[in-house]
């Protein structure tokens, strides 16, 4: 468990899970808001790095501050902007976690130490180290999905491709 | 105006520059140190008027940025797109700009390999611009920062930046380019030359474009218009 300063008022706790056994029910519950604490469950695969993920946070919570959220809540409108695109229900089924997934980043705003102990109960896997998201993502999904171009790749990171189009989506 | 400039400070972080369409300050997103660029609106506009055009400029910037980045081309990391303080937040690139490298040329001497390597990625990069559709529209050397430790060249502003294939528009943005060296660095040789090799080593239509930028030369940058 990590926790990150995003704005001056807001954190980010974010916490990695490999072998996650009960994603069918976790997929379950979030559908009926009936997870407590609510939390952001994403699909890690899709994630080199923790920046994007902040750099989604960021975004968020400005939504949030004007009241202009295009999802339902701020858990989920972070998995939307994690996607960098603007297809809401292919965002979180995406970058969200489906039955299969079995390798999850839990992220929640504000978190205090106990709700991230109860987030911990709440994912039947094994936590695991934030440093082992770069060698655990799987580059040609992260490829295919941000149609990121070899000659981008050259000159960039994938963790800055992705962050490059999670803050120019609204641009485009 | 005190009071007001102090507002900024506090809300954005340390103001480095201000231009006549923007303020750039130097700030601190989520950790990473970060440039923050401010469209302000202009008072003698109409509120609407000011609104819209303040809001198209931001877009197509941060379009035009990450575009570069697609087509090879590096350039800051985007990190926020704030529609509503009207404001760009980016990767704080460290290094010197092409600008002062050529100055220090002009005063302590010539280093002929760091100026080959760095007319070189100029053409590069400017080739694969053009060839991808996108004019960077201001390039001057002061927009042209080395970074520090890989010495790679990262394109900046493109505030004037738009989307175009005519060989006209890519003509005259090398020319600005041509402009801006020879009046700033006229002591460094024939930069342009250098430049000119790589673009044409970089881009596949470069024929069409330097036919036109002879014709440009010979008119400068506005087109005449008769008839």
């Amino acid at each position: 468990m990590k926790l990150f300063q995003i704005t001056k008022e807001s954190t980010l706790s974010l916490a990695l899970f490999a072998d996650v056994t009960n994603s069918r029910e976790l997929v379950d519950s979030m559908q009926c808001g009936k997870l407590q604490p609510e939390v952001a469950l994403l699909n890690a695969q899709l994630i080199p790095d923790v920046f994007p993920v902040l750099a989604a946070a960021h975004k968020a919570l400005l939504s949030k501050s004007r009241e202009s959220l295009t999802t339902r809540t701020l858990h989920s409108e972070l998995v939307y902007n994690y996607s960098g695109s603007k297809h809401i229900t292919e965002s979180l089924k995406r970058c969200g976690i489906s039955d299969e997934t079995n390798y999850i980043l839990a992220a929640r705003f504000n978190a205090s130490h106990d709700e991230m102990k109860d987030v911990e109960k709440l994912i039947n896997g094994k936590e695991i180290d934030l440093a082992d998201l770069e060698a655990r993502a799987d580059q040609p999904q992260i490829l295919k999905h941000y149609k990121i171009p070899a000659q981008e790749l050259a000159i960039s990171s994938l963790s800055e491709a992705i962050t490059c189009r999670i803050s120019a989506r609204d641009a485009l | 105006m005190d009071i007001d400039m102090e507002e900024h400070n506090k809300e954005f972080g340390v103001l480095l520059k201000q231009g006549a369409e923007a303020r750039v300050f130097e700030s601190i997103f989520v950790g990473q140190k970060c440039i923050i660029k401010e469209r302000f609106s202009k008072k003698y506009r109409h509120p609407v008027l000011d609104s819209k055009l303040t809001t198209k400029r931001l877009n197509a910037e941060a379009r035009c940025m990450t575009k570069a980045r697609r087509l090879g081309v590096p350039t800051p990391v985007l990190y926020a797109v704030d529609p509503l303080l009207h404001t760009l937040t980016f990767e704080y690139v460290n290094g010197p700009s092409v600008k002062e490298i050529l100055l220090d040329f002009g005063l302590n001497g010539l280093v002929h390999e760091r100026l080959d390597d760095i007319a070189t990625q100029i053409g590069n990069a400017i080739g694969k611009l053009h060839d991808g559709g996108l004019i960077h529209g201001d390039l001057t050397t002061s927009n042209m920062i080395v970074k520090s430790g890989t010495n790679q060249l990262v394109l900046i502003d493109f505030g004037l930046s738009f989307n175009s294939t005519l060989p006209e528009d890519k003509a005259v943005d090398l020319y600005v380019l041509e402009r801006a060296l020879l009046s700033m660095h006229s002591s460094c040789g024939n930069v342009m030359d250098k430049i000119l090799s790589a673009y044409r080593k970089a881009s596949m239509q470069w024929s069409s474009t330097m036919n036109k930028l002879a014709q440009v030369r010979q008119r400068g940058r506005k087109r005449t218009m008769v008839g």
